[in-house]
């Protein structure tokens, strides 16, 4: 009825003459929803941090595990349904490897990571805490400007990790900051409460009267590839430093490898050297003599 | 696409091609061999990546509100990324530069950023997931402290089985000196009793005397005190009283002396010696009925270890 009724409204301006203040200046509203869900078998380390990360953002909507693995694309229409355009998507593989998919759905583009480190916020080891649901500030490192791979991820971040003011479950303070860097071609993800410090309690070496606790979760991101469209399509990016966890876990065993090969070559050496050792019959024996 | 562009593609197409990424395997000296050669060409297109940025990036003219987004003004650099206190060091920097700039930006554009002390909200963490940060904490705390106090103890035994050999080798150090005088003596008046220590002791005999009439022409002008025992002068003082005053604590003097040490009725109801954990004890237990059982002749005491051993051997 609204909808109809600003209509009609609209066309009496105009009618009228009256042209509204607003209509000049289209407001631009940074409409941002995400749609957070991972795939089956996911373990309980990862369902924390998916927690975590539903809970540092208020702006995203989760939805049930999905089956399938392979035909991902149907999460672009999941996203619609649920009026999302954005996906944060868990795929978890072999029970123990996470796979994290950032997409702007429905046309994409879209990163896949390897997620390495984990800690989550239900650890003790960080005290921080905050609002939940209060926006952050994100921070990045300036080595996001240094490629464009890097400012792809860092667009994308920004506007699936940034909380939109309209968002609904916000609160009014800032009062954490999360913080994206670069370090080893990974991009390490940490998230600080933001406090002051009162005046007696500071030194004269402090620039400022804020300090930062750790309110975690904290995690490293290894990206994968960047697809051109949303869970698909060409591959603008691949990541040549990146090794399959599977490549490392073969790798490891095959170090092993080596050392049941060469206990068993010793063995072999030894029998061997036990045959040549054997002396030949001699025609002088007891049993040769007296038989 | 420009021209630019499609260039800048052949460059890296080429680039990939010489690079390590493709991996020629060669044959042997005899000849030709055939070899599956895997081909790894990675993919880095710049221009798609370009366009792709383009295509999402939020207009540029947003107040900074909406997406409070700061990046840092000096690339974070970490030299060995297994450092950890490096690494960590370099990420809080980087986002206290992020805060500080942040609350500024908010500021001016007119934004609340620090919450009010009077606000109460749901937080992130329970409250109970706090308490259990805080109880960690704690526990922690405890741990070195204790753990700071079994060293400083450690420390001090040390230093004090120190002192107590010191003190000990000291005393047996005075016991000989003083053994070695007392020897040096006795040669000293054996050597020469003849003639220095008769004239000492005739000496110190006459002087004695002396005191002694004084004291007797004294006493006898004054009388005899109500003992009858003791001259008035020589009347003892607390002082010289000690050691008797002393013996009387604690043997008594005077009063009834049999059944001093029998029980009453005020003493059998004094329990206040009486100690519940004590009585409690295993160990306190154990000897009661090994006196029980000693009583009764032939209840079930810990063997040797050598008994022990053994029997446990052979079973």
């Amino acid at each position: 009825m609204s909808t109809v009724f600003k209509a009609q409204k609209s066309k009496q301006d105009k009618a009228k003459g009256v042209v509204a203040a607003t209509e000049d200046k289209p407001v631009f509203r940074n409409k941002q929803r995400v749609l957070l869900l991972s795939s089956r078998g996911i373990t309980f380390r990862h369902r924390h941090l998916l927690t975590d990360l539903g809970d540092l953002l208020p702006h995203t909507k989760k939805d049930a595990k999905l089956d399938s693995k392979s035909k991902l694309h149907i999460i672009n229409e999941l996203a619609e349904l649920n009026n999302c355009n954005n996906c944060i998507f868990f795929e978890v593989r072999k029970r123990q490897d996470l796979y994290m998919w950032l997409a702007k759905t429905p046309n994409g583009p879209s990163v896949k990571f390897h997620i390495q480190n984990i800690h989550t916020m239900e650890e003790l080891k960080m005290t921080g805490n905050c609002l939940k649901g209060s926006r952050h500030i994100l921070s990045f490192d300036k080595n996001f400007e240094s490629t464009p791979h890097w400012l792809l991820m860092k667009e994308l971040f920004t506007q699936i990790f940034g909380i939109p003011k309209t968002a609904r479950r916000i609160k009014p303070f800032v009062d954490h900051v999360i913080s994206f860097s670069i370090v080893d071609n990974r991009i390490w993800f940490r998230n600080y409460q933001i406090t002051e410090k009162p005046l007696e309690h500071r030194s004269a070496t402090d620039t400022t009267d804020l300090t930062l606790v750790e309110i975690g979760p904290r995690f490293v991101m290894n990206p994968i590839r960047v697809f051109d469209g949303s869970f698909g399509g060409q591959t603008a990016f691949e990541n040549p430093e990146f090794v399959s966890p599977n490549v490392a876990r073969s790798n490891i065993k095959n170090a092993k490898v080596d050392r049941y090969k060469s206990r068993m070559d010793a063995i072999a050496k030894k029998d061997e050297k036990l045959k040549e050792a054997e002396m030949p019959e001699d025609p002088l024996a007891e049993t040769n003599v007296f038989a | 696409m420009s021209d630019s562009d499609s260039e800048h593609e052949q460059q890296l197409t080429l680039e990939d091609l010489e690079g390590s990424d493709t991996e020629m395997l060669s044959g042997d000296e005899d000849g030709p061999v055939d070899i599956f050669t895997k081909q790894k060409v990675t993919v880095n297109n710049e221009p798609a990546l370009r366009r792709l940025c383009e295509q999402i990036a939020l207009p540029t003219d947003i107040p900074w509100s909406e997406t409070q987004s700061i990046t840092s003004s000096v690339p974070v650099h970490v030299v060995d990324p297994d450092d950890d206190l490096n690494r960590e060091v370099a990420f809080y920097n980087q986002a206290l530069e992020a805060a500080v700039q942040g609350r500024d930006r908010i500021k001016k554009e007119g934004g609340v950023f620090e919450r009010p002390g009077d606000y109460f909200a749901e937080m992130i963490k329970t409250d109970d997931h706090m308490a259990k940060i805080r109880q960690k904490l704690l526990d922690e705390n405890a741990s070195i402290q204790a753990s700071e106090r079994a060293k400083a103890q450690r420390e001090l035994k040390k230093f004090g089985k120190k002192v107590q050999t010191e003190k000990r080798l000291e005393r047996e150090k005075a016991k000989a000196d003083a053994l070695d005088k007392i020897q040096t003596l006795k040669k000293k008046r054996q050597g020469g009793d003849s003639t220095g220590n008769a004239d000492d002791e005739f000496d110190v005999a006459l002087a004695s005397d002396d005191d002694e009439m004084k004291a007797y022409k004294t006493a006898g002008k004054g009388g005899k005190n109500q003992n009858g025992k003791r001259p008035a002068g020589s009347s003892s003082t607390t002082e010289s009283r000690g050691k008797r005053m002393k013996k009387d604590q604690k043997f008594g003097f005077g009063g009834k002396k049999r059944f001093g040490k029998s029980n009453d009725a005020n003493s059998s109801a004094d329990v206040s010696g009486f100690n519940v954990k004590r009585n409690k004890s295993t160990s306190f237990k154990a000897g009661h009925k090994a006196s029980k059982g000693a009583a009764k002749g032939g209840a079930k005491q810990r063997p040797g270890k050598g008994r022990r051993q053994n029997g446990a051997g052979r079973k």
